[in-house]
């Protein structure tokens, strides 16, 4: 267990510039999430953690050690991989075996090691099966007893749930936060899935072209987005560009193409900006912020509809409306959002 | 009702009856029965009839050709010779050629598909011609012995030619090839991050190859070995070109029988005998690989 720090990482392959200047501190025993469309260097940011990729510039410190240069092998971390990349020749109980046999660890607590575990992970009795025997689910369960048997310092995940299917996929987000809390282990790890971050994470990293995009807490994420970028990635969103007019008390005033809309945003914010709505907070009646338009298209979801509406002004913002919703397409609809809902960033 | 409205028939197919699947193998099994079963069972039959001076082989049946062999101290040298310097090709080509198809499955550089076609280059020259350009290296004021001496390294010259060392060297670099493809599809097809978690548990690249990769490779080494071994126990353009008498093999000698010697069922005898024996050592040689592989999948 560890803090990790990762100062100013840059990376290079050649004249393209992968990463830039990566800043992150990680707190001993917190779980971040890499979060970020495929090639925005989420992957790479781990292999160089992990150390199967060189960084061209800046420094990675576990605690206060400097690991820049170390060796795969001397990072002391535990790794799972998308493939699982679990060993072919060798049965489970091997499998686990094998990180604690590199340390030299007694074949009496080996098999006291590798019991327990297998019990963390409900494997118990699978010990002398192979992994072409396994499921695609206990496959990835004893990817993740093999990092963990050896009681590394980090735990880096690179989306170990991606070849799962749906329903096992949202069983095993509860089962790692569960067991990466229980035991208090410092985790990385990277995704492409916004909800899988979103309900395991202490933080969210948001990536996007190898630089971070932001930084912060699930709810911080969505609910207050740094960028269009983020505000698009994470969860669905309304945004409508606008000035900043003015700020009475924390509440920007804001000119746009719908006319003045209030909202919040960091302090700080000046000249163009965007205003951004989730769709679950705009309502059928006027609030602080009332736009008006017409239904271009109702889509019935189950739990509720999603409605799309535009503006005169050509703007389209789609909506939450519960599933009895007599809403239709060419309705004339009001919509109205609180100021405090509403978050405007730099565009 | 229109004609336009008139309902169009759907095609459905007749349920037709499948064809066995054996019926796409029967014209490589015709031309496998005429071209090599035939003549091998006519090379048989040939190897027990009585010798003749006036016909290939006379009307009698014997079994003196395989006793004359098997007591022939000179033919046992031979095989001995033989079987040696398969061996010891095919460890060398293992050796040399390992490392080329490893670096070749995980290399991302551009440079990998010019050592690709360097790799299969062997083969794009004729056997002839190419033995022919190791007949120049590997003479006594050849390359080969020019360059050693002027380095210093030797006074006289080595031997290469009418010995085995240097049907040895030219059957080396004929045959790579043969370990380096085989081997290369066997490790393209482990997936790379096998070896990078055994590296995150804490092993040295050392210990990820002898406990990782190599295990996985066994299949790639054991095709690669038994093609090696197979074609340089037969080969016969090399050792006659290169071998001369002291590095002569069986191949080489068989010829000489039915040739030179004009001796057909003594001569098909002797390459019965010495298919007998490749088929034995192959025998063994999968059981016993084959117990190194019984945990992969």
């Amino acid at each position: 267990m560890t803090t990790l720090r990762l100062d100013t990482i840059n990376k290079f392959y050649g004249a393209l510039h992968i990463l830039r200047d990566i800043d992150l501190d990680i707190r001993e025993g917190e779980f971040i999430s890499l979060l970020g469309p495929s090639g925005c260097g989420k992957t790479t940011t781990l292999r160089c953690i992990a150390g199967f990729e060189t960084v061209t510039k800046g420094r990675l410190l576990f605690g206060s050690r400097d690991m820049t240069h170390a060796m795969p092998e001397h990072r002391d971390l535990g790794m799972v991989f998308q493939s699982y990349a679990l060993f072919p020749h060798m049965t489970v109980a091997e499998n686990l075996s094998f990180g604690l046999e590199v340390r030299k660890v007694s074949p009496v607590d080996r098999t006291r090691r590798i019991a327990a575990v297998l019990e963390m992970v409900k494997l118990t009795g699978y010990e002398k099966r192979y992994p072409r025997e396994l499921s695609g689910g206990q496959q990835q369960r004893v990817a993740l007893a093999r990092a963990l048997v050896i009681e590394p310092s980090v735990l880096l995940l690179d989306e170990p749930l991606a070849n799962l299917d749906a329903s096992l996929r949202d069983d095993m987000r509860f089962f790692i936060r569960d067991l990466q809390q229980r035991v208090g282990i410092t985790t990385i790890y990277v995704t492409h899935d916004q909800s899988e971050a979103m309900v395991m994470s202490d933080r969210i990293v948001v990536m996007n072209h190898g630089v971070i995009e932001q930084c912060g807490p699930p709810r911080d994420i969505y609910e207050h987005p740094a960028s269009q970028m983020v505000a698009g990635f994470i969860g669905q969103s309304n945004t409508l560009a606008g000035r900043i007019l003015g700020r009475e008390k924390d509440v920007y005033v804001i000119d746009t193409p719908e006319g003045q809309l209030k909202s919040l945003g960091r302090d700080g914010l000046k000249g163009e900006v965007r205003v951004m709505i989730r769709p679950e907070n705009i309502e059928t009646a006027a609030a602080e912020n009332t736009l008006s338009g017409r239904v271009v298209k109702s889509t019935y979801l189950g739990g509720g509809c999603l409605v799309a509406v535009e503006t005169p002004g050509g703007c389209r913002f789609t909506t939450n409306m519960p599933a009895d919703s007599a809403l239709a397409a060419g309705d004339a609809v009001t919509l109205g959002f609180a100021a405090r809902k509403a978050w405007a960033f730099a565009a | 009702m229109s004609a336009l409205a008139a309902p169009v028939p759907m095609a459905v197919a007749a349920p037709r009856r499948r064809l066995p699947v054996w019926w796409m193998i029967l014209p490589a099994l015709i031309l496998l029965g005429c071209f090599l079963l035939l003549p091998y069972a006519s090379i048989l039959v040939m190897s027990f009839r009585e010798a003749s001076t006036n016909a290939v082989y006379g009307p009698g049946l014997t079994l003196g050709h395989y006793g004359e062999i098997v007591t022939d101290g000179f033919v046992w040298g031979i095989v001995w010779r033989t079987l040696r310097t398969g061996l010891i090709v095919t460890v060398a080509t293992l050796l040399l050629g390992y490392p080329v198809a490893y670096h070749l499955a995980r290399s991302r550089s551009r440079w990998a598909s010019l050592l690709y076609i360097c790799v299969i280059s062997p083969l794009l020259v004729g056997l002839v011609v190419r033995t022919f350009a190791w007949l120049i290296i590997l003479s006594n004021s050849g390359l080969a012995n020019t360059a050693l001496k002027w380095a210093g390294l030797i006074g006289r010259p080595i031997i290469f030619l009418n010995s085995s060392l240097g049907v040895t060297i030219a059957l080396i670099h004929v045959f790579l090839p043969f370990v380096i493809l085989p081997l290369l599809g066997n490790l393209q097809a482990i997936n790379p991050e096998v070896a990078m978690a055994a590296r995150s548990l804490g092993a040295s690249r050392a210990r990820t190859f002898f406990k990782v990769t190599l295990p996985l490779s066994m299949p790639g080494i054991q095709a690669g070995a038994i093609l090696v071994f197979v074609l340089s126990i037969s080969a016969y353009v090399t050792p006659a070109m290169l071998g001369g008498s002291q590095g002569r093999t069986m191949a080489v000698l068989v010829v000489q029988y039915l040739v030179d010697n004009f001796r057909w069922p003594a001569g098909a005898a002797l390459a019965i005998f010495m298919a007998a024996i490749t088929v034995s050592i192959i025998f063994v040689y999968l059981k016993l690989t084959a117990r190194a592989m019984r945990r992969l999948p």
